[in-house]
Parts: structure tokens; sequence; C-alpha cells
């Protein structure tokens, strides 16, 4: 930097090293040396051999042999002036005698004259020497004086400096010379290096505001820093967040010493951190993937080092918010302890989320990493971000309505809804799943039997658009909205009965209380009209139970329509009547008192039970006790499904319809 | 219900820089607003007795104290009053909603419309008609500012409340209340904080037509109607509504809000108080 740089600061050192002309150092030699003509070896020799010895004793002589004239010429100074006050003294003494005789009157006024003399000398002789020292010199000062001027007011000086020698100036000379060349020296150089340092600070000052302008080319907001006045900062934090998260997506663009921008967060963590999903469900856990993209280093990118202070600052503001919705959760089970939010969805399973870094290996989450299962904390994870982006859509939206009256009291802000949609999507679907199970239990046992029953259809989540949806805002968000409202899935189907059909309705509602999923059954069923529809019913065994119920209505109501071949002898066809078709109760009339015949139907989810035997009462309706079964009236027990041990004893009855046929001929035949 | 207000205003060459800058600072896209002022001006009935006494007592509705509020103010002096009904652009020199939209010349401009207003019939089958049966209003008091308040604000009363839709008239007649002119407003509107910012101009209806004697049942095109103010100029009003004017503390604040907008638009606008006798509401 310093060669290259053109200006001449430094002094001109290399002027006296140049050599001169050939002419001129001979001349100079010549006057130095004198002829060359005496010049020899012996000469130059002695010459160079006096060069290399020491020459300190006639250099300290030539040093101090002026200092010695000095001394001795001032000397020889004083002794002469002091002959000439003495010969002057000598001399007035003797013209004093000499006139003594003569001029005897005049005498006491010549001296009256000196002694005035003498005095005024001694006043001011005591006056200048009272600034030195006043205690002494008061002593010999005149009242008078004392009077008119403070001690100490004069002073001495030198003022004609005593004329120096040849040597002493050359001495000065030299000396000045070398402190001027060391100061231009220094000054050059200061001048050098401050040259230097403004090319380094220009090339710095570029680097950075071309970064700056690159990152302003990139779509961020850079304005200037509200606090600090000087500095420059970017905005990347979210305008519609909390107060708080949106004051911190501000970070002042700071100029490192290269001119590199360094991206100054304050006291923010700067490590990057993100909302994790574990879904734990018995002793397995998985966890949601990383989010990918977002993790930058100092030696990164502005531009990375922007997204992942972005990145960072929605996850704890996620997280933040997830706490706060958690909170008010709690009623359903929600959990928080300090960094951890613990959701409780189905049964055994579990839905964890906290804040960790990124770059922090979990060995826990590693260990048992089942791909399939990763998709439902992934779209948990994906789904309580875009629930996120929502609420800062809807706060916009609120923001930008006409505000209401000033008051002093502020209304509160709700909390978002960020977990309930994904809570109540989960736990809906754990019910339809539970639901759907026992279905397909009942109608395989119901199928086993050889009833021929119309199969059952589901619908979930009716309402979701799942198609392709249009892209503008306004359907985005139509299409978020309705993940807000309730859930709901409607099973339904056709019964044995003509003309009858149930429906179940399972709603799951986390927007609004009462929070929690609900069970509407309905039915149709016209051989027992008047059976009311139990409606809502909260809890999954009563539900159960409530269908199991219909299907043995209708199994009952089956039973009873179903014809039954006329006995061999008798003009009227036999029919088993539903007497307590609540409980499944079914009677074959016979015209002996001791002859009734009864049938029991028990359905569970399991199985199904057929029991039949005589009953000893007058028309056979008696129930418990009043019952009167007969003694020894061998009942006959018919379950389905069969087992393999039972089917093969008894071919005859495979499917329930048989069985009653089989029963009311026996019966007959009595 | 007070208002607090700060005027300012802003030569046509600025104004659309003064949008942006606007935008800017609320972080928000302007809201177009078009609107209907009907201009009412109260007269007394002969012998009509003023007491009223218990006429309000049996509505039992929720906007019960609202009406009861209104009618006070209505009953205490005789002011001038507003009937404010939101339009929308294609409203304009729309025919009346007899008449087929094939007719017309189609405006297919939908976005910026107000969210809040035309009826979901009339935006859904009639793109190009305007039905005024169909019209929201909303009748606006404003009180003449309060006088001799320190405060670099001005400081009004204020009430709103909800008409029902359509002709007006008979309702206001009954009311005691004759129309006397109507004006459009147009302009955008920005909500910063507790703030609205209402950048606002002034339109007459065409002069040649004859000037009726109740509120027009079609608006002309847009392009005929002229500004009030010839060089086109536009208001920048801010204001902010008090629940509660007899409270002092919140009044301070609203003042120190708009004041502070005032210290942020400084370079932009001078925003100041207005005349007070300029909006003198009372009718003489």
């Amino acid at each position: 930097m310093v060669e290259s740089f053109s200006l001449p600061l430094r002094p001109p050192t290399d002027k006296d090293e140049r050599p001169d002309t050939l002419p001129v150092e001979i001349a100079q030699i010549n006057n130095q040396w004198g002829s060359f003509r005496e010049v020899n070896e012996d000469v130059l020799r002695a010459e160079i051999a006096k060069q290399k010895k020491p020459d300190a004793t006639p250099s300290e002589e030539d040093e101090e042999e002026p200092t010695e004239l000095d001394a001795t010429e001032r000397r020889e100074q004083l002794y002469k002036r002091r002959l000439e006050i003495t010969q002057f003294a000598v001399s007035v003494k003797h013209s004093s005698h000499a006139t003594g005789s003569q001029d005897f009157c005049v005498k006491p006024v010549e001296y009256r004259k000196a002694h005035q003399e003498t005095m005024l000398a001694l006043d001011f002789i005591s006056l200048l020497l009272s600034k030195h020292s006043p205690r002494q010199a008061e002593t010999s000062m005149s009242p008078l004086l004392k009077q008119l001027a403070p001690l100490g007011s004069l002073s001495s000086d030198l003022v004609n400096a005593p004329p120096r020698t040849e040597a002493t100036l050359k001495d000065i000379a030299t000396v000045s010379r070398g402190w001027r060349m060391q100061s231009f020296n220094a000054v050059s150089n200061k001048l050098l290096n401050a040259a230097t340092r403004l090319n380094r600070e220009i090339d710095s000052e570029t680097k950075y505001w071309n970064e700056v302008i690159a990152v302003k080319d990139k779509g961020w907001k850079v304005c200037r820093h509200p606090r600090v006045r000087q500095a420059l900062a970017v905005r990347y934090g979210f305008i519609e967040a909390t107060p708080a998260f949106r004051d911190r997506g501000l970070a002042s663009l700071q100029r490192s010493n290269d001119g590199s921008l360094v991206l100054d967060q304050g006291l923010m963590p700067t490590s990057a951190r993100y909302v994790r999903v574990q879904v734990k469900q018995g002793q397995q856990k998985w966890a949601s993937s990383k989010p990918t993209g977002t993790i930058a280093n100092e030696t990164d990118p502005i531009e990375a080092r922007i997204l992942q202070a972005r990145d960072s600052v929605f996850e704890e503001e996620l997280f933040h918010e997830l706490v706060r919705e958690a909170r008010a959760l709690a009623s359903c089970g929600v959990t928080t302890r300090e960094n951890l939010i613990g959701i409780p969805v189905a049964d055994d399973t579990e839905i964890m989320l906290d804040l960790v870094d990124i770059d922090g290996h979990d060995s826990q989450s590693q260990e048992a990493l089942l791909r399939e299962n990763d998709s439902i904390a992934d779209g948990f994870a994906h789904g309580i971000r875009i629930m996120l982006c929502f609420a800062h859509r809807q706060n916009l939206r609120r923001r930008t309505q006409i505000p209401r009256p000033l008051t002093t009291a502020r209304p509160p802000i709700p909390e978002y809804h960020l977990l309930r949609p994904a809570l109540a999507y989960l736990q809906h679907l754990t019910l339809v799943r539970s639901l759907e199970a026992y279905f397909s239990d009942i109608y395989t046992v119901l199928r086993s039997a050889g009833l021929d029953l119309p199969p059952w259809n589901l619908q979930t989540c009716v309402g979701w658009p799942l198609g392709s949806v249009g892209k503008s805002t306004h359907s985005l968000e139509a299409l978020v909205e309705k993940f807000l409202r309730p859930v709901e899935s409607v099973f339904s189907g056709d019964l044995l009965t003509p003309r009858g059909s149930f429906s179940v309705t399972i709603r799951t509602n986390f927007s609004a209380v009462p929070l929690g999923s609900i069970y509407e059954v309905s039915f149709q069923l016209p051989t027992v009209s008047h059976l009311k529809t139990p409606n809502r019913v909260g809890l999954r065994e009563e539900a159960e139970a409530a269908i199991t119920h219909i299907l043995l209505l209708d199994v009952v109501s089956a039973i009873a329509s179903n014809p039954i071949s006329a006995a061999p002898g008798k003009t009227e066809p036999q029919k088993w009547v539903p007497i307590y078709p609540p409980l499944g109760e079914l009677l074959l009339p016979h015209s002996h008192p001791e002859r009734h015949k009864k049938m029991k139907v028990t359905l569970t989810r399991h199985d199904m039970a057929v029991t039949t035997y005589l009953v000893n009462s007058i028309d056979g309706v008696g129930r418990g006790v009043q019952e009167l079964r007969m003694q020894g009236a061998g009942a006959h027990v018919c379950k389905f499904p069969r087992s393999s041990s039972e089917s093969s004893l008894d071919q005859g009855s495979e499917a329930l319809m048989d069985f009653v046929a089989e029963e009311a001929r026996r019966q007959s035949r009595m | 219900m007070h208002e607090l207000l700060l005027f300012a205003s802003v030569p046509v060459h600025q104004h659309y820089e003064l949008l942006q800058q606007l935008a800017g600072l609320t972080a928000m896209q302007p809201r177009h607003a078009l609107e209907r002022r009907l201009v009412y001006k109260a007269f007394r009935k002969p012998g009509l007795n003023t007491g009223r006494v218990g006429g309000s007592q049996d509505l039992q509705q929720a906007n019960a104290a609202d009406l009861q509020r209104v009618n006070k103010m209505l009953n205490g002096g005789m002011f001038y009053t507003q009937v404010v009904g939101p339009v929308s652009e294609k409203d304009f020199a729309a025919a009346p909603v007899k008449v087929t939209a094939s007719e017309l010349e189609s405006d297919t401009q939908m976005a910026g419309m107000e969210l809040s207003n035309p009826p979901a019939s009339v935006q859904a089958d009639t793109a190009a008609t305007y039905d005024f049966d169909r019209q929201p209003w909303k009748l606006d008091f404003r009180d003449i500012p309060e006088a001799a308040t320190r405060s670099a604000v001005t400081t009004r009363v204020m009430a709103s409340a909800a008409l029902p839709r359509g002709n007006i008239e008979p309702s206001m007649n009954a009311w005691g209340y004759g129309f006397v002119t109507e004006y459009v407003v147009e302009g955008d509107i920005f909500i910063h904080n507790d703030i609205v910012i209402f950048l606002h101009r002034v339109l007459h209806y065409p002069s040649d037509e004859k000037e009726p004697r109740e509120p027009r049942r079609s608006l002309p095109s847009l392009k005929k109607m002229a500004p009030l103010e010839k060089t086109g100029s536009y208001v920048l009003q801010a204001s902010i509504a008090v629940q509660d004017g007899s409270n002092q503390e919140t009044m301070k604040t609203a003042s120190q809000h708009l004041l502070g907008l005032r210290e942020q638009l400084k370079s932009a606008v001078r925003l100041e108080p207005a005349d007070r006798l300029s909006l003198d509401t009372r009718a003489k």
C-alpha cells in the first residue's frame, strides 16, 4: 500500500546518497586531502588504520575543546571586568584623596549622592531578589519601596544570550535536522497509514453497502434501526405476530472489520430452533422431521442467516402460542411443563411438542424410526405452522377493520387455534376408526349367521374439500377456515327390515365449548315405531350399545317377519311373535299351555347367541321369575359365528333362519 | 361517544405519493370507499310536542339505548345530520334494478369493493344494477366541535345509528328531518392502531341535472361527478373515536395518539385542528 502510493511524502533521503559527478568529487578530495600526488599506499594504509582505530580520545578532545575554551574565555572576561571595577574604585579613591583638601564642602554632597545611588541599587537588587528569596530580600529593602512595590514584582531574564560557539551551533543544527527528519518520517508514516486505512475503509464500506443492497434486492425490508439511529436494520419478522415477537423480527446490520455484514440480533440466541413434534404410541416414539434449509453458520451468506433468524423467530412464536393455547386446553388433558407440551390423543397415543435446537441430535427419537408414522408427526408439525400463518392473516384482517371506540379496557387477545384443529382431527380419526372396527366386527357376526345385511358405508370428514383448491388468497383462507369448524363423519346403512335404516354421526368440535366429540345416532325402524332415537351420546360405549340395540331389534323383527313354512298337517303357517323385542325375546305360541316355545337372541360385538326353550305358563309372556321355564325342556343353543367343532357336529343349521325354522318345526312336531 | 380529529389538505399531485406513504406507515393496502351522503336538516313540526315522554321506553331491543341517545340528541337542538350510504364503483351509471343487465356497459372491476356492504343478492345476480331499495344507510350525527379546548385537536360529540335499508325519506320526515342535498365522498381508508385515516374528497353530482327534492334512485356515471374543490385536492382526516368522552384519561390517550401521528407525518403533511365554526352543524 505504502509503495503503491504515489504522493511523495517522505523526506528525500536518497538525494544525499546519490553519487556526485566525478569532477565534483575530485575537487572535494583535493580540498579535503590535498593533491593526489602525495597519495601512496603507505599513506592510505595509515589512513585506514587511523579510521579503524577507535578515535574516541581525539573526538572527545574535539568535543570538549570549545566548552573549555568557552569557560576560560568567560572567566577571563570576568577577571577583566573585576579589574576594571577595582581600577575605577581606586581611581575614584585617589581623586577623592587628591581633591579632599580643596572641596571639603562638596564631599558630603558627593557622598550622599553615592550613598543614595547605593541605596537605590540595594533596593533594586533586593526587589529583584525578592522574587526568589523574599524573606532575605525583605530585610534589605527600604520601607518606601515596601510600600510602593509588592514583593516579587520584578523579575529578571537573560535577554542577550551569550554567543554560541561554532561547535554548538553545528550540534544544534545536526540535532534539529535529525528531529526534523524524524518528524517528517513520522508525519509521512501517519499520512500513509491514514491513506491505507482510508483505502481499506473504502473497500469495506463498498463491500458492506453492496451486501446491504443485495439484501434489499432480495426483497427484505431494510430500514433505519428505530433505537440505534446510526445503524441499519433488516426486518425479517412477521408484522402480524404478537408484539413481543414482531419487535424481535428486526436485526441491525453491523459491519465487521473486513466489511462483511454481521446480523446483530442483540441478546437473542443465535442457534436455530424448531418445534419438534413427537408421537408416542405405547413404548414407541416418532419424531417429526427437521425443517430443511434453515441452518446457517457464520460463514454462510447473509441471506441464509436472515432466513434462519426468521425461521427461529417463527418457531419461537409458534411455541409461545402453543403453550398459551395448551394452558387454555388444560381441561382436555393437555399438560404443559417448562418446555414440553403433552397432548393425549387417544388411549395410548400422546403427542409431545418441544422446542429444541436444530443441530442438537436426540438419540431417543433416532432409535425407532418407522417411516410411516412419521407422517402423522410431520403432518401435525405442518398443520400447526399453517394454522399460525392463518392466525397472522386473521390478525391482519382484524387490524384493518374500523377499530372500536377507545375505552379504558382493552379487549383480551384470544389464543390462536393452532392445536385445536389438529387435535380435533386426530381425535375424530381415532373415534371413526374405532367405530369402523366395531361395525366391521358386528357385521361379521351377523353375516356369519347368514343374515344378508346390506353393507354400511362411511363418509369421513364431510364438507372437507379434498380436491383441488383455487390459488387465490380468499379460497385458501376459506379452506383453512373449514378446518376450524367441527369435523363430522357419518356412518350409514340399511337394515334387514324394509325401509329401515340407521345413521351415526360423529362430530368433533374443539373450536368452541363444549370441547370434545359427540355421537348422533338416529334410525328408522318401522316395526318399533314407538322407540325414540337416542340423539346425542357422549361416550363411545354408549354409542356402541345403542347401535347393538338397533341391530338386535332389527334381527328380532327379521326373525318375526320371516315366514315359516307350515308344518305338515297344519293349515296356517306359524310365526315367531316378538314379545319383548328390546330383550330379544320371541315366542312361538302353542295350543297347549305348556308347549309355548321361547327364543332369546343376544347380540354382542363378537358373537350372537340364539337360545330356545319351552316355557310353562298360560300364554308364555311371563318374564324373569314368572317365566316358568320347563324343567328338562332341553334348551337349544345356537351361537354365531360358529366355532369349528360346533359346525362339524351340527351340519344342519348353519344360518340363523334355518335354525329358527328348524326350531319351529320341532315344536310343531310335538 | 366522542370523536377527535385532525385535518390536512393534500394537493392532487401529492395524492399518490401520500397514498404510498400511508400504506407504508399503516402496513396495509388502502381500502377504497365511496359513500353517498345525504344532508338532512331538522325542522320543528308545528304543534309537535318535543317532550316525547315515554316514547322510547317500550323499545326493548338491543339498540334501544343507542336510539334513545340519538333521539335525545335530535330533540335537544336543531342540527343538520348526514345519512351515509356506502356504495361501490359499479353502482355508478348502473341502471335501476328492473332493467336487464345485458343492456348496460358491463363493469368487471370487482376488486376493492366494500366487503361489508352491498347485500349479497345484489352482488350475486345484478352485476351492473343499482338497487336503491336495498341500499344500506347509517345516520351520522356530529355536534359542533367543543369550544375552548386547549388540546391541539378537534373534539366533538358524535353518534351513529343504523337505518333501515332502502328509501329512508319517510322515516326521516317522520323524525322531523327534511332532505337538503346530497353528495358523494370518494377516498381511501387506512387504519393505524386506533386511528382511522380517511383520505377523501367530495364529489358533486353533475350540475346540468335539476336538483331533486329527494334522494336519487340512480347514480350518474362516476366520470361525470365533479370534485367540489376544482383542483381536485384531497382532505386527509385522521380520527379516533372515544366511547366515554367524560373520561379524561382516555381522551388524553386518544389525543396523544393523534399528535403522535401528526409527528410521524410531519414531513409529508401538516395535520391541524379544523376551524370550529366551519364544522358547525347547527341549523339556524
